[in-house]
Formats: structure tokens, sequence, C-alpha cells
């Protein structure tokens, strides 16, 4: 951007900028005062800035609007175009403006409505150059300060919208995949590219909206975790209790997969306070990816245990393992881990069962860790602090037991 | 046939829209040929010079078709496919144009024809025809 002024508006073109100026390095001084106009300059050039000056309400908005500087100073009182008119005026233009305002003592109430009006501040003439220095100092400060706030806010807006695009695209993908497939099969009719394909594709379009079920279901899950929803109940538990009927329920999934599963257990019982559904959606989450993300006649291993006043839980398999890379984004939603050396593809998911688990874990004062080693296998961790009564029915929250309850 | 039939490159991650545009495109007389990542859709693009490219936004990364695309048009490597015609397909509304409203940014990574997705199959097998005129079919 150029500095030049129309002939007749300034006395002479910008100090200090021979052809160009950064835009955040220009003032505008509106003033019908000569000398103040002049010494105005003086004072701001040697602070480094790019001075424009104009003897005129109209021709410095005019000005304004050609250069977009940062930092506006103009004189209340003045023939034509008033002060006040030409704050509303540029705060038309560029409401992150900073307007100093300069004023003679007996317009100090001017000066008021001025910082109404929205003004930043205002200098009562005469001034010395050690107060205007200071006051453009703060001023250039504060729409520093502005800038930076409204980068943070644009920066939060383009990550949301990013977010919001992503979600809408994995929202769609199976129903596009399923009305697709409708689709050519409407228009192929019997034509042989159809025939070939019919039982296959109708295959394909159940799976994708089972797919689309399960995406639901555990979007779902996660927003009433968020919500406070889920693991929002606060009672004591016995994980030991609660992680017995674990081979029941998973051997003959783990077996159907040719795995073993195995489950280590201390006799004593391992108290926490907490929410037993939440807890068994984390744990469903943790051992279903152990089945899931595990190479053939592998095997699973869940234990739990009391440590330094926590309980942990650990569900280990010895499956590809994670590669270290994506750990960070392990836990993030819809982070998936990408299909492994030599295979085109990997097993379905929603990219949601550990965002889960870590939010339950969360919500329950704990935490959940991983160790993996590629090729070998991974194990998640969940921590919990101990605590609270044992229970005395296995994986049935305590009810308070009257006086003793306190 | 005229000739032989026009090649059409579809870059996809989703396997079974490659499935349900490929048999489309195979059954109105196009040689299909398919890749699920830009990596290998630029690799099988330099091998077979199509007529044609289908291509995805969203694959790997968020923006890997803008990316395979940019290659295509500007890359030396891809001299051959620096005029094929490109259509670029997603679930976002919003097209490139409207996405990047500053005109270099768009310039980069214009296709030539933004499709949404699910395709409209009546729109689509036009824009093809119209890209990728083939010989009629005998």
């Amino acid at each position: 951007m150029t500095t030049e002024v129309l002939p007749g508006l300034a006395e002479s073109p910008a100090a200090g900028a021979e052809g160009a100026a950064a835009p955040e390095r220009i003032v505008v001084v509106i003033d019908d005062d000569h000398a103040m106009r002049l010494s105005c300059r003086q004072i701001l050039v040697r602070m480094g800035f790019a001075v424009e000056t104009f003897d005129n309400g109209a021709a410095g908005l005019e000005g304004v609007g050609r250069l977009k500087p940062p930092l506006v100073i103009v004189d209340l009182k003045m023939p034509g175009l008033s002060g006040l008119e030409v704050i509303g005026r540029v705060h038309e233009l560029d409401p992150e403006t900073v307007i100093i305002v300069i004023t003679g003592y007996a317009t100090i109430s001017t000066a008021v409505d001025a910082m109404k009006s929205g003004a930043y501040d205002f200098l009562p003439k005469p001034f010395s150059p050690d107060e205007l220095r200071l006051m453009v100092g703060r001023g250039m400060e504060r729409r520093r300060l502005q800038q930076e706030s409204r980068r943070f806010q644009l920066e939060r807006e383009l990550l949301r919208h990013k977010f919001v695009t992503f979600v809408s695209h994995q929202l769609k993908a199976p129903l596009v995949a399923i009305q697709q497939y409708l689709d050519v099969l409407r228009r192929l009719g019997d034509a042989p590219e159809a025939a070939e394909h019919r039982a296959e594709w109708l295959d394909r379009c159940l799976k994708r909206a089972e797919d689309m079920q399960t995406l639901i279901h555990d979007w779902l899950t996660l927003a009433q975790v968020e919500g406070g929803a889920l693991a929002r109940r606060r009672e004591p538990l016995d994980v030991a209790a609660l992680l017995l009927p674990v081979p029941d329920t998973y051997q003959p999934v783990a077996a159907a997969a040719q795995l073993t599963l195995t489950c280590e257990l201390p006799v004593e019982p391992l108290p926490i306070v907490g929410d037993a559904s939440a807890l068994s959606v984390l744990l469903d989450n943790l051992i279903t990816n152990a089945i899931r993300y595990n190479r053939p006649h592998g095997s699973i291993r869940v234990s739990a245990s009391r440590c330094a006043g926590e309980v942990c839980i650990a569900v280990e398999d010895t499956g590809r393992g994670i590669p270290e890379e994506c750990l960070p984004f392990l836990f993030d939603e819809f982070f998936r881990v990408g299909p492994a050396e030599g295979e085109t593809t990997r097993p379905s998911g929603t990219g949601l069962g550990l965002p889960i688990c870590r939010r339950i874990a969360a919500e329950m004062g704990g935490t959940i860790e991983v160790r993996s080693v590629p090729g070998q296998g991974s194990t998640f961790t969940v921590r919990l602090p101990a605590g609270g009564a044992t229970s005395s029915h296995p994986g049935v929250p305590n009810e308070p037991q009257g006086s003793d309850h306190r | 046939m005229q000739d032989s039939a026009r090649q059409v490159l579809i870059i996809d991650d989703d396997e079974d829209f490659r499935a349900s545009v490929g048999s489309l495109l195979e059954a109105e007389g196009y040689a299909v040929h398919m890749a699920a990542s830009g990596q290998d859709g630029l690799a099988l693009a330099r091998a077979i010079h199509p007529d044609l490219i289908i291509l995805d936004i969203m694959m790997e990364s968020s923006t890997e078709g803008y990316v395979v695309n940019q290659a295509l048009r500007f890359c030396e490597q891809f001299e051959g496919c620096h005029d094929t015609p490109v259509i670029m397909v997603s679930s976002i509304e919003s097209s490139p144009d409207e996405l990047y409203p500053r005109s270099e940014e768009v310039a980069m990574i214009r296709p030539t024809v933004y499709l949404t997705k699910p395709l409209d199959f009546a729109r689509f097998l036009e824009t093809v025809q119209r890209l990728a005129p083939r010989g009629a079919r005998v």
C-alpha cells in the first residue's frame, strides 16, 4: 500500500515512507489547526509511524478509508464534519480502529460524549509530546490485543468448522454407499454388470447400514458421557466383582476369532466409587478392541489389581500394536490407525470407542493410558482412585446402610 | 466401438463408492481403474494417463483430494496429466470455490467439475460424457 496523499489535502507525503508503509504503522491525524498537525506529525514520525494529516473531517475520512490505519487522532471541534461524526464514520469502516480525540478544555464534556461514542481516549490541549506518545503507545497496544483475540477466535472457529465438516463426512459416508448401490441397481436393471454383483451389493448395503447404527450408537454414548447422563452415578463398586463375568461374556466371541481370553483377578475386593454401567461400557470397548485388532491364535489378558491408592484395570492384546506416531491421537474423536503394513483394509470401527473410554475414566476421576509395541501388542490401563466401602453383593452397587451411612 | 474404450480412474478410499460408480461406468462402456488412496491414484494416473479422473477429497487426510489435484495440475512428474479433466467428489456441500474464497488459493485446487455425494447419476453421466466423450457402443 502506498501512502501517497491527495494534493492539497496534506502538507507533505507521509514522512518516513518512501513508497509504502506497513498498514499497522500508519497514523492518521485530522485537525483543522495547522500547528497541531505539524507537531503531531513530528512526534509520531519519531516514534516510527508513517503519518498522514488532513485539515477537515471529510478529507480525513477519505484518507482513513484508503489507508486503513490502526489509529486515528481527531480534533473534536472542526468546521464542517464534526469530530463526533468522524468517530462514528471511522468505526463504520472498521470498528477496531483506535480513535484518540483532541479537545480544548472548554469542550471536556464533549470529550466524554466522544468516549461514549467509541473513542478510545482523549487528550486535552495543550498536551506535551510525552502525553501524546504515551497515549498513542497505549492505543496501539490496545489495537494489538484486540486483533490477537480476534485471531484466536478465528482459529477456534476454523477448528470447529473443520470438525463439523469431518463429522458430517463420517456420518454421510455409509448412506452415500447405500444410496449409490441402490441407485445403480435400479439404473442397470438386468444388465450383466448388475446381475453379477446384485447379491454382493445388497450384503454391502446391509453392512454399511449396520456401521451406521454402530456409529450413531457410539456417537450417542459419547454425547451421554459428555452431557453427564452416563457415568453420573457415584456408588461404591467392587471392580473385581464387576470383572468376574468377563470370561463368560467374551470367551465365545474370542473363540470365534481363534483367540484365547484370560482374566486375572485378586481374591480381595477392589473398591472404587463410580458408575457400574459406564465402567462396563468402558470395558466392553477395550475388550472388543483387543479382540478386533488381534492376530489369529493370539490372546487377550484382562486383569485388575490395586496399586498405590488406585485400582488398575489392564487389557492386554497380542495384536499388531500401534505405531508410535499414532499414540498422541489415539484418544481423539474419529482418529483411526491406518491399515497395517501389507493390508489394504482395516477392521471396521467408528473411531469413537477410545474417546468414550477416556471420557468415562475421566468422569470417574481416573485416567487411561496405552503402552504398545508394534508387531507385539498393546496394553490399555485404566486407573481409578480406590475408595469407598466394598460391596457385599458382587457387581451390585451398595445401598446406603442406615445409620452407618454418613 | 469406434475407438478403444476411454480410461477412467476412480480415486476414493470408500470401496463401496468405487464399486458402484465403477460398475456404472463399465456399463456405459468405459474402462475403469481404481485406487484407494491419493498416493496409489497418482501412481496409476502416471502409468495409464487416463482420459478422466474421479477424485474424492477426504481420504486418509481431510484435504487429500486437493493435494492430488494440485500435483496432477502442476507437478512435473505428472506432465501427461496436466490437462486431464478431474471430477472432484465429496459429501462436503460447499465447492472448493466457496470454501477457499481467495482466488489464488482456489486456483491451486480447482477441479474441472465439483459434484457432491451421493452422486446424482444422471448429472454425473452427462458430465462424464461431456469431459470424456466415448464412441457409440456397438
